[in-house]
């Protein structure tokens, strides 16, 4: 502690209400668990929350195996053998992460229902007799399947990029062992990344708890559905606040199996140094199934879904004003912006002072912060309102001697929304900036020092500039996911406020699909824009 | 004396072992000092506790009398007016080379600079790299720009961690002459880590040599010869490893 403490003063300062600010929202839920329990609880409890465990249960276990099983087959396929268009899905099989799993949901809905294109051409090009609950879609296997084909990269990418830091040396004493590709695969492959294929899969499952667009759309009972029906249906928040904190406790409990899956090894990068693996070139017939391979899940993540958007955006192209649409579009990009930006900004100054300072304890504070990320929208969006209406409550005489003649200011503006974004994806903003400043190393900053340069100077002149990289991509991550975000938005938006998603997500929730499209495919236009950008960078970055 | 190091001492965060025992030191102005010891031994921990980078647990620096470092006082790094050239240069990637150079001028006035700029591009042989990325430079021209960066401010003292330690050997040889030259015309007063008894020899006034952070030997470097002909006496077995220091 001692070290550079004495004078990280402004900074320690800083970080250290940044931190607070982040995770104190939180706590009301945890007190929330200790008020008395009301009579719409105790219902709750006998009737439907068995229900929304086995739900959000079912879900997040089959979803966690699906998508284990695609993102590593595929993460393999790209890191050892060489196929026709290789390249391209290399970096392709990424883009169904822009698609956000609800726009996939109605869109897929579409496709499958009594007037949807697979229904129609089978009853009027084959003539065939349907029974249309075959086609229903709107159930836990049609969820899990929306889950998985949107989810997936997470645990591609996470596993892509480490199989292919791998040395060669490793799979290639494998091969000249004896064991033949599928064994290699079992023995060696899963076992090595294990570490990162629990990190892929525990982002799937966060994601999973967190959505509402889903299972609301396809009408499955899980936590998150019930906070929002007790808090708007039944008007109930206290219930609300304990259903929430029971989804915290699922989470935690989540957080701790991975713990004790990934064991106690740290994520270990070797060496950039080492030899890459070599490609193995297939032919013939399996170069075929390889690249059928990735390009139907490839189809079903991404190419069919958007060919359906942009079908239903043809027909009702026209429909929405243009102003009206501009406004949402410009909703969007504003707070995406804001909080990207905030989130930098904040990120920036924790990492620096966990850079700085020096002692476990203190260490530990910056992965507080972290935890919003694993509480779903639902959770937070209770816990700020809860402050913030507080907030107001102590600011009240203020406001009074302002001449203002209402008691709801803060909670009732952008700010709440924005905050809330904070809280929820700081993680993901801090993350990219941590692995910067951990590149960096603190070699400059000391050298940056001894030539004179305070603290403040040293961040200015040769931390940022150095740190590029990882704003930009931070940034990036953050800006995408805000723009998708849904129960967030949903809850705490200003009355009158519309951003992409949300008309996107009230058009498909009154069946107006077709509506919905138009929005939907500039989220996910913007979206696939910014991954492609993003991973162009990063290639760039790694050569 | 000039710099004065009474009783230093210092244990990394989390860490039970002393990194740093009692270390002790005077240095007169313009003197050369070599630390020499085996890795780990402790000698970038010296350096880095009279950077200022770290924070002793006990002990005392001072430079011609003024107080950096003792139970009650801790000078800023930033405020020590002590120049480094750290291990791997740690130039600053996003500049140039004047640009690291000027890094450590920003109290100047402009026109200031630019002569101080020249003067010290001059005395390290690099006038007509200005313009240059730190990663369009040999290993040599890089550690350099390093100590031209490091001297331009005008330190009092200059530290110096391994500074031929990412060079090959023929490159070694040539930039441990010139970086003796260099530190004898700018008359500075300077201490260097080195693991290479030859550096110590050629560069040194006075040798210091440490072993798990506590001193084994002050003096000049012909007295260490002394102390190794008595070793070898007693250890026979493992003269050939010292067989260097004589050549
Ligand atoms: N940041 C740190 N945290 C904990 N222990 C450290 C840290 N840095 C160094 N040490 C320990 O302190 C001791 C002295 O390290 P120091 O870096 O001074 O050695 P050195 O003589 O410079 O070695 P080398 O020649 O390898 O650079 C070593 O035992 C080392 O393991
Ligand atoms: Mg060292």
């Amino acid at each position: 502690m001692q070290r550079r403490l004495a004078n990280v003063n402004i900074w320690t300062v800083t970080a250290m209400a940044i931190i607070a600010a982040l995770f104190l929202p939180n706590m009301t839920i945890v007190t929330g668990l200790f008020t008395p329990s009301n009579e719409n609880w105790e219902h709750m409890k006998e009737f439907v929350l068995w229900s929304f465990i086995k739900n959000s249960l079912i879900l997040v276990v089959a979803t966690a195996g699906a998508t284990i099983f695609i993102g590593l087959s595929l993460a393999w396929l790209i890191a050892q053998y060489q196929f026709p268009f290789r390249r391209f899905f290399k970096w392709a099989l990424i883009l169904p992460l822009s698609i956000p799993p609800f726009i996939g949901a109605y869109t897929y809905h579409g496709i499958f229902n009594y007037t949807g294109v697979i229904q129609t051409t089978l009853r009027d090009r084959f003539g065939m007799e349907l029974n249309p609950s075959h086609f229903d879609i709107m159930n836990l296997p049609g969820a899990i399947f929306i889950y998985t084909v949107f989810l997936y990269p997470y645990v591609y990418t996470i596993t892509q990029v480490f199989l292919s830091q791998q040395s060669a040396s490793l799979i290639e004493s494998t091969r000249l062992l004896g064991k033949g590709p599928w064994r290699t695969f079992f023995q060696v492959v899963v076992p090595i990344s294990r570490i990162s294929i629990i990190a892929g899969a525990s982002l799937v499952i966060l994601e999973v708890l967190n959505d509402y667009g889903v299972v609301k759309y396809y009408g499955i009972q899980t936590f998150t559905t019930g906070i929002f029906q007790t808090w708007f249906g039944l008007g109930d928040i206290e219930t609300s606040i304990k259903l929430a904190a029971s989804l915290m406790g699922f989470v935690i409990v989540i957080l701790l199996i991975e713990k004790v899956l990934r064991g106690r090894r740290q994520y270990s990068y070797s060496s950039t140094k080492v030899r890459p693996l070599p490609l193995i070139q297939l032919t013939g017939w399996k170069a075929v199934a390889a690249a059928g391979y990735c390009l139907s899940i490839l189809a079903l993540g991404f190419f069919i879904p958007i060919a359906q958007l942009i079908e239903w955006t043809i027909l009702t192209f026209g429909t929405i004003p243009l102003d009206e649409f501009m406004s949402y579009m410009r909703n969007s990009i504003v707070v995406a912006g804001l909080s990207a930006t905030a989130i930098i900004v904040f990120a920036l100054i924790v990492g620096n002072f966990a850079r700085l300072v020096q002692g476990r304890f203190a260490k530990l504070l910056p992965k507080l912060t972290v935890l919003g990320y694993s509480i779903p929208g639902a959770v937070i969006a209770v816990a700020v309102v809860t402050a913030f209406v507080a907030l107001d409550e102590f600011l009240a005489p203020l406001y009074q001697l302002a001449g203002m003649n209402t008691t709801l200011v803060l909670s009732v503006s952008i700010i709440l929304l924005i905050t809330a974004y904070i809280i929820r994806f700081f993680a993901i903003g801090y993350s990219s900036i941590e692995t910067g400043y951990d590149k960096i190393g603190t070699d400059f900053q000391d050298a940056s020092r001894l030539l004179g340069a305070g603290l403040t100077r040293t961040f200015l002149k040769v931390d940022m500039p150095m740190m590029k990289g990882a704003i930009i991509s931070g940034f990036i991550l953050v800006f995408i996911d805000v723009l998708k975000e849904i129960p967030l938005t949903l809850i705490l938006r200003p009355f009158n406020f519309d951003t992409l998603s949300t008309k996107a997500f009230q058009y498909a929730s009154d069946e107006k699909i077709m509506e919905a499209s138009q929005a939907s495919l500039l989220i996910v236009g913007i979206s696939a824009l910014a991954i492609v950008i993003f991973y162009k960078f990063l290639e760039k970055e790694m050569d | 004396m000039f710099v004065s190091i009474e009783n230093l001492s210092f244990s990394y965060a989390n860490t039970k072992a002393t990194a740093l025992d009692s270390f002790s030191l005077q240095i007169k102005k313009g003197e050369v000092i070599s630390i020499l010891g085996r890795s780990g031994s402790g000698k970038s921990t010296v350096l880095r506790l009279l950077a200022g980078l770290e924070k002793p647990s006990v002990g005392k620096v001072s430079i011609q009398d003024e107080v950096l470092v003792d139970d009650q006082t801790f000078v800023q790094p930033e405020k020590r007016g002590i120049g480094m050239v750290f291990q791997d240069y740690a130039l600053f990637p996003h500049l140039t080379v004047a640009d690291n150079i000027l890094f450590g001028l920003f109290r100047m006035k402009r026109s200031a600079k630019q002569t101080r700029l020249q003067e010290v591009l001059e005395l390290v042989e690099l006038q007509g790299y200005e313009k240059r990325y730190p990663h369009q430079l040999s290993g040599g021209q890089q550690q350099r720009v390093a100590i031209a960066r490091a001297l331009a401010p005008n330190p009092h003292l200059l530290l110096l961690d391994e500074p031929f330690s990412n060079l090959d050997a023929e490159l070694q040889e040539k930039i441990r002459k010139e970086l003796r030259d260099i530190l004898k015309k700018a008359n500075i007063t300077s201490i260097f880590v080195t693991h290479d008894e030859k550096d110590a020899h050629i560069l040194a006034d006075r040798i210091v040599k440490i072993k798990n952070g506590q001193t084994e030997f002050i003096g000049r470097p012909c007295d260490l010869i002394d102390v190794y002909r008595q070793e070898k006496q007693s250890l026979p077995a493992v003269s050939e490893e010292k067989e260097l220091i004589y050549t």
